[in-house]
Parts: structure tokens; C-alpha cells; sequence
């Protein structure tokens, strides 16, 4: 298991699957509210679901009213659970604050290099920590043993 | 953070929930990047309308106004979804009235100065070089540090209405002066800007915004008479597909007469970014994204259109009627439909055939209801536009310049580059 240090932008703890892309994103038009699907063309997420994933992805980008777009997807049940970003946009952070969606950024290293997709990530906000579960890891040792490590 | 009294008692619920919410939205902000305090502004743009908004957004915006919270600084805001005096001509829908009818309600409740215009520093919300200001649009945001010299960050919407309420905002970034130097140097020097007209820089903006991201990037070697329309077009783009908060245009931007000016002391000699030709061509393609040659409405006006955009469109139409089965319609703010009724373009544009809106904007809300009365392909001399038209309302849409763009509403068929 991967520990790494991390500066909150909000408060809280998620848990779940890695959805990782190194292309920004931008809520508006970038994002579907309605199916929580990423419909921007020509993205690495394109038709993927970001609904009760981790979300990890450099930056925001875009429109500056992607706070709403956030907010609708999140209030129809298909935002990410977590956000984990290189480094917050102001977009991206306002869109976690106004939902209390768990968020980091500024990790002690990249999280783009440490985090793929499947892997099972935990943010604790509070604590400024992320851990990470490798997916082989997962599959080797179960998740049930990564909660119990959480637990200790 | 530290607060002051009265921002600790708008934190504590003593002036009311809108304050209170607000002031969580700036603290948990403000926090999120070690602001130590926060700081007047004298200016506040909003943007989303009902699209972007959508109900839960409506419903937010409701919540925020309730028991009386006004905002404290002058506020404006961005275009709406149609003209209201041309709701029943238009077969608006009763349940896209409702939501627009909502949303002016609640805004002028608030005490936000109705523009709906995307271009509010032409009609009235113009920061002077240095002042704090919290404006949301990403376009005209990056316009007022990069042109006019004015201080804004990256603001979502809800940081622009929570600053707009309580008069301050967190400050961090772009609102401190060491902040605002530059970290990337772009140099466009293999590009022959020369013949440059601002539908290339769109294109540049959209193919360089992607590798730009949250850098602060210096343009070198810009043309010294670089048409306002052009830096807009570039700016405009570049936050499209990228999210700078400032962009040094070295010559033209205030805080960079020079490029060691934009750099502060040291230029760094790693960051450096060079465009090709080939990559702007590239752009030109993505930007792009129908294959139907008919096209069922050439739009112009994201962002709104200027008086000189409208007197250029009247020039290339040249007398000539457009086709009786493509629209044209140019998206304007009220200001400059009322000037372009004084100078009689308005009798002439309508004389051809075309529609001048006011009130709204090519990539806005207008979409909503133009996919339910057919209108698939859509023409736009805006990268942004064609974005926004694209992935939030599935048109097909065809990028060029305003001449291709004129010329295909007269034929019917896209004319420019595919």
C-alpha cells in the first residue's frame, strides 16, 4: 500500500475505485449530468462513468460555471465520490466545496504517476493522506484486508 | 484565516443563511489555497444560465437569496436563454420560460445589474488596472487580467456570488503581484501571423490551451497592432480546451511591456513552447465536428458580438439574401442591438433575412430550444461556441471565419475549410 501526503481542499473521507486520466476536465460540456458520463470527444474518459469513483485528473478546465453542472450531477446521484487533482483549479475546488465532496491536491508525489485506473483509493481530507491499493494488490489480498489496515 | 468582526458575523449565521453559506464557500476556498485573509473587491461578474444550471441549480440559487441577501458590490451577469420581447415569435416553451422567468427573479432579488451579456466591461463593468475584482465567464476573466490589468482568479460561479454578497474575497493567486508572473514562454515565431485573422488564433488557442493548462504563459513575438478581435479570439479559446487564469501578450498586456517584466527578474530557459503550423491546421479539424454540408444555422456572437463584428457581418453580406433554408442569427447584447437600430443595420440585416438577438450568446442556452425546432448544423466563426454547442446540446457544427460563415448562409452549404 501507497501513503502519500496530501493538501485538503475539503473535509471528509472516500473510499472506492480509481478513475485516473492525465487530461483535464471541464464540468461543463465535459461531463453529463444526467448519466455522470464524461462526453467530451476525444478525451481518455470519453464514455466512462465518473459516478462513485475516485476521480483523479490533473486539473479543471473550461467554463467557470462548471460548479453548477457539478452540482446537478451530484444532487442526480452521478458525481465521484472523491476528487484527487495535481493541483486544484478554482472550478474543481468551489464544485467539491459546495457538495462536501472529499478533495485533495498538492500530493507529496504525483498522483497521476502513483494511481492507475482500478486502483483502490482512500482519501482522508481530514488527515491530508491518500492510500492507495494496487489493483493486483486488491486482487491478491481482497479489499476486505485493505478496510482492515484502515481500520487499525 | 483571519477575519474581521463583521466577516465574523457574517460567518456566523447572525446576518442571515445566504451570508453564511457564502462566507463557508470563501473560508473553505480561501483555506484550500493558504489565503490569510480576505480582500475587498470593487466588481463581480456571474455567468451559468438554466442549462448549466438545471433545476438543482435554480433550486441552490433560491436557497441563497432567501430572507434577503443582496449583493454589496457591483454585480453583472452573463447572457440568458432567449430575448425576452421575442419569446412568442421564437416558440419559446413554457417550461424554458419558467426556468428563465425563476432565474431573473431570483437575480434581481439579489440585486445583480441585468445585462445578460458576456462582454460586460463594453456595457458598464469595466475594473480599472490593479483593482480586485471576482469575475466567473473564463473568457472575459482571463480578458480583465491580461488586458485590462485587473485582479481575478479562476473563480467558479458560486466563489463569484459568495464574493458578490459579502464584498471580499480570499486572497491567493492571481490577486497577489508575485503571482502573476509568467512560467511558460510561448513563442510563436514559426508562425506567419502576418496573414493571421482571428479565426487562426482561435485555432492556436484551441491547439495551445490543451498544453498551456493552469500555466501563466508570455506570447512573444505577437504583431504590435493586433486587433482587439484577435486577442480575444485568442484568449476566449484558450480557455476552452485549457485553464489559464493570465496570459502575458508581451507588448499589450499591462503588466508586460517587456518580456523580462512578464517573467519578473529571471527567464526560465526550460519552459518553452513552440507552435507549428501543422498543429494550428490540426485544430482547425477538431474544432470541427460535423461531416452534413447543409447547414441549418450560421450564429454568431460567442462572445457577443461587438458593433464592429455586426458592421463587418452587414459588409460581407453585401446586400445579398440569405438562403430560405439556413438562418442567421447574430447574438448581441441589448446596447448593441439599440446602436445598430439607431445606424439602420438592424433594417438591413432584417431586409436580408437575418436575426439580431440580443440578450443571449452563440454557445448559451439558445441550443435548448433550437434542436427542437430542427436546427442540427450550425455554422460558428467561435472555437468556444462550437465547444459548448457541440457537447452540451449535440450539435453538428462547421468552424471558420466570418466570411465563410457569411458565405455559407448565403448558399446554404458550409464554404469554409472541412
Amino acid at each position: 500500500m501507497i501513503r502519500l501526503a496530501a493538501k485538503p481542499v475539503t473535509r471528509g473521507i472516500a473510499e472506492g475505485e480509481a478513475l485516473v486520466t492525465r487530461m483535464a476536465i471541464s464540468f461543463t460540456g465535459g461531463l453529463d449530468p444526467q448519466t455522470g458520463i464524461i462526453k467530451e470527444p476525444g478525451h481518455e474518459l470519453y464514455g466512462q462513468c465518473v459516478a462513485g469513483k475516485i476521480l483523479v485528473f490533473p486539473n479543471g478546465k473550461g467554463s467557470t460555471t462548471g460548479s453548477w453542472q457539478y452540482y446537478a450531477a451530484f444532487k442526480r446521484g452521478n458525481a465521484p465520490k472523491g476528487i484527487i487533482n495535481q493541483t486544484a483549479e478554482g472550478v474543481v475546488a468551489v464544485s467539491a466545496i459546495i457538495t462536501q465532496t472529499p478533495m485533495v491536491h498538492q500530493l507529496e508525489k504525483d498522483p497521476l504517476d502513483c494511481i492507475e485506473n482500478g486502483d483502490f483509493v482512500r482519501i482522508d481530507a481530514d488527515a491530508g493522506v491518500v492510500e492507495i491499493l494496487k489493483r493486483q494488490e486488491k486482487k491478491h489480498q481482497g479489499e476486505k484486508i485493505f478496510t482492515d489496515v484502515q481500520g487499525r | 484565516m483571519q477575519l474581521t468582526s463583521p466577516q465574523k458575523n457574517m460567518l456566523d449565521g447572525t446576518e442571515g443563511n445566504g451570508l453564511r453559506k457564502a462566507m463557508e464557500i470563501l473560508m473553505a476556498y480561501g483555506q484550500c489555497y493558504n489565503a490569510k485573509r480576505l480582500i475587498p473587491i470593487v466588481s463581480v461578474h456571474i455567468a451559468g444560465n438554466f442549462p448549466v444550471l438545471l433545476d438543482e441549480g435554480i433550486d441552490w440559487l433560491e436557497d441563497f437569496a432567501e430572507g434577503g441577501t443582496r449583493v454589496r458590490v457591483f454585480t453583472t451577469k452573463n447572457p440568458e436563454m432567449y430575448e425576452h420581447e421575442q419569446a412568442d415569435e421564437m416558440n419559446i416553451p413554457a417550461r424554458i420560460r419558467k426556468r428563465q422567468g425563476r432565474i431573473h427573479d431570483v437575480l434581481k432579488k439579489l440585486g445583480v445589474t441585468l445585462t445578460y451579456s458576456c462582454q460586460h466591461y463594453l456595457v458598464g463593468n469595466v475594473p480599472r488596472f490593479g483593482d480586485h475584482i471576482a469575475w466567473a465567464s473564463s473568457g472575459s476573466q482571463v480578458f480583465a487580467n491580461s488586458v485590462m490589468g485587473a485582479r481575478s482568479n479562476r473563480d467558479g460561479d458560486h466563489v463569484a456570488l459568495a464574493a458578490a454578497v459579502t464584498g471580499v474575497i480570499p486572497e491567493w493567486g492571481l490577486h497577489i503581484e508575485k503571482n502573476r508572473k509568467a512560467d511558460l514562454l510561448v513563442d510563436l515565431s514559426a508562425l506567419n501571423l502576418e496573414t493571421y485573422g482571428p479565426e487562426d488564433y482561435k485555432a492556436l488557442g484551441w491547439s495551445l490551451g490543451k498544453k498551456i493548462g493552469t500555466h501563466i504563459p508570455a506570447f512573444v513575438n505577437l504583431p504590435s497592432d493586433l486587433h482587439i478581435e484577435c486577442i480575444k479570439g485568442l484568449l476566449y479559446t484558450l480557455t476552452v480546451t485549457g485553464a489559464p487564469g493570465m496570459v502575458h501578450l508581451v507588448g499589450i498586456t499591462p503588466e508586460a511591456v517587456t518580456l523580462e517584466a512578464a517573467f519578473g527578474t529571471k527567464i526560465p530557459k526550460a519552459q518553452t513552447l513552440h507552435v507549428s503550423q501543422t498543429q494550428v491546421d490540426r485544430a482547425y479539424g477538431e474544432i470541427s465536428s460535423s461531416t452534413t454540408d447543409k447547414v441549418d444555422l450560421v450564429i454568431f456572437g460567442c462572445p457577443q458580438c461587438s458593433i464592429q463584428e455586426v458592421q463587418e457581418i452587414v459588409e460581407l453580406l453585401d446586400g445579398k439574401q440569405i438562403h430560405p433554408d439556413t438562418q442567421l442569427w447574430i447574438c448581441t447584447s441589448r446596447w448593441v442591438k439599440t446602436l445598430c437600430e439607431r445606424m439602420g443595420l438592424l433594417k438591413r440585416l432584417l431586409t436580408a433575412g437575418v436575426r439580431v438577438v440580443s440578450d443571449v450568446g452563440a454557445a448559451d442556452g439558445l441550443h435548448l430550444y433550437l434542436r427542437d425546432q430542427g436546427v442540427r448544423v450550425i455554422a460558428v466563426n467561435s472555437a468556444r461556441a462550437s465547444y459548448y454547442a457541440h457537447n452540451l446540446f449535440g450539435m453538428e457544427t462547421w468552424f471558420g471565419s466570418s466570411k465563410d460563415c457569411v458565405l455559407s448562409a448565403i448558399s446554404g452549404r458550409w464554404e469554409g475549410r472541412k
